[in-house]
Order: structure tokens, then sequence, then C-alpha cells
């Protein structure tokens, strides 16, 4: 599963975002990669799912489907989250 | 990685700050006196906030702020403060916030590094309630300290 997290800037929420989905991918054994994106990057790359705050979700335009996330240190809603986009693949 | 950047001089505990700028402006002085950012690095934090929306809010009390490393980082940095009076920044899901972090990237590995340890403390169950709580800079080193040394 190829999952793009995205933020304004590419190194703050987007960064954490990565690492707690990277984390419940391996804890679940979910295969693929989790890249860091900023808006202004994500034109052109394949993905899956985009993930991201629903303020910046919100101003995404892109084939892939985005899904928001509201609270990043949220392990569960992340997991909840991650385990269905994996199952809808 | 985290310890290394978060020393005693970047914590400030209880600090007054009437909305989510001053907010900023309060982080953002830790760095700037330590001589770890440009004056107009905190700008540049509070521009962001303006442009994209209160996203730094990224979890329940909790503000992520900063910029990019071309609006005046001078070194890798972190900087902590805990509100004595919660701030709203706009975010409907995550507001007041707490506990707000301020930090400025010129190496990319070891702020992967950084980032990572901060996202393993943040999701410690009621870390930001406890941190949020904490009545020094000691006290809230040796909690990250206790929680890093866990995993």
């Amino acid at each position: 599963m190829r999952v793009l997290a995205v933020c304004g800037m590419g190194l703050g929420s987007s960064l954490v975002l990565k690492m707690n989905i990277e984390k419940i991918m391996e804890q679940e054994g979910i295969p693929g990669s989790v890249e860091v994106k900023d808006l202004s990057s994500i034109m052109g790359e394949q993905a899956d799912y985009i993930f991201a705050s629903e303020e910046i979700g919100a101003k995404i335009e892109h084939p892939a489907e985005v899904i928001s996330v509201k609270n990043m240190t949220d392990k569960n809603e992340i997991k909840e989250k991650v385990l269905a986009a994996y199952k809808k693949l | 990685m985290i310890l290394d950047l978060l020393q005693k001089e970047n914590i400030a505990v209880d600090v007054k700050a009437a909305d989510w700028k001053e907010v900023v402006d309060e982080t953002g002085k830790l760095l700037l006196e330590a001589d770890q950012i440009e004056a107009r690095y905190i700008e540049a934090m509070k521009q962001s906030i303006i442009d994209n929306g209160p996203y730094v809010v990224i979890g329940k009390g909790i503000a992520l702020l900063h910029a990019r490393p071309e609006d005046g980082v001078k070194e890798n940095c972190l900087s902590l403060i805990t509100l004595a009076e919660p701030v709203e920044f706009g975010n409907e899901n995550n507001d007041p916030v707490q506990i707000a972090f301020a930090f400025g990237t010129v190496d990319n590995e070891k702020h992967v590094k950084t980032i990572s340890e901060l996202s393993v403390v943040l999701m410690e169950e009621s870390a930001v309630d406890r941190i949020a709580e904490m009545g020094s800079a000691e006290e809230i080193l040796s909690y990250i300290e206790d929680i890093l040394a866990q995993q």
C-alpha cells in the first residue's frame, strides 16, 4: 500500500503522520511505503492513499483518495484508518 | 536526539499567552535567544498558520510550530512551552492548545530522528496533559527521557 503523508511544508505534521502510519503498517504486517510530501509536490505522484490533516486535506486535488486524520497522535484513529484503507485495496 | 536539542534553556513552563500569535512568539523567542534562528523565522511560523490554517495543532492540546529551513534557521533546534492558560488556535478537532513545540531544521537526517522521537513521546497515553501540568523543565526532560528509554 503506497501512502503519501501531506502537510503544508513536508517536515512537520506530515513527518509525525508518516512515523505513526509506518509504525501501524509494521505492526499489522501491511506491506508498502509512506512518503512525505508538501502540498506543492503531490501532483504526478503515484499513491493509493493520501493521509493529511483536515485543513490540508481539504486543499488537495489528486486522483488518490484523501483520508483526513483529526488527531495525529491518536494511535487508535490512525490504526483504524490505515486498516480500513488497506482492506479496500 | 531530542534530548540533545531540548535543553533546559529551550523550555519554559506556565507561559502566559493571550492568543495563538503570542504562543508562536513565546516558543520562537526561546530559539531566537539561543541564536538558533533568525527573527524572521518566528514571522514565517505565524505566516504558515495564516496561510494553511491551524493544522499545526496536530493532536489534542499540542501544537507543532515550524516553517521552512530557508525561512531563517541557523541550526537544528527545538523548544517547548507549556501554557498557563490553554489557547485557541481555531482547530475544531484539537483546540485548545496546552503545550507548543517549535522546531527548525537544516539537517534533514537528524531532523527525521528528532521528529520520530517526538512522535513516540506524543503517542504516549496522556503525554500532553502530563507535560502541561509539570512545573519545571527538569521534570519534563526526565519524563521524556523515561518514555524514550522504554522503547
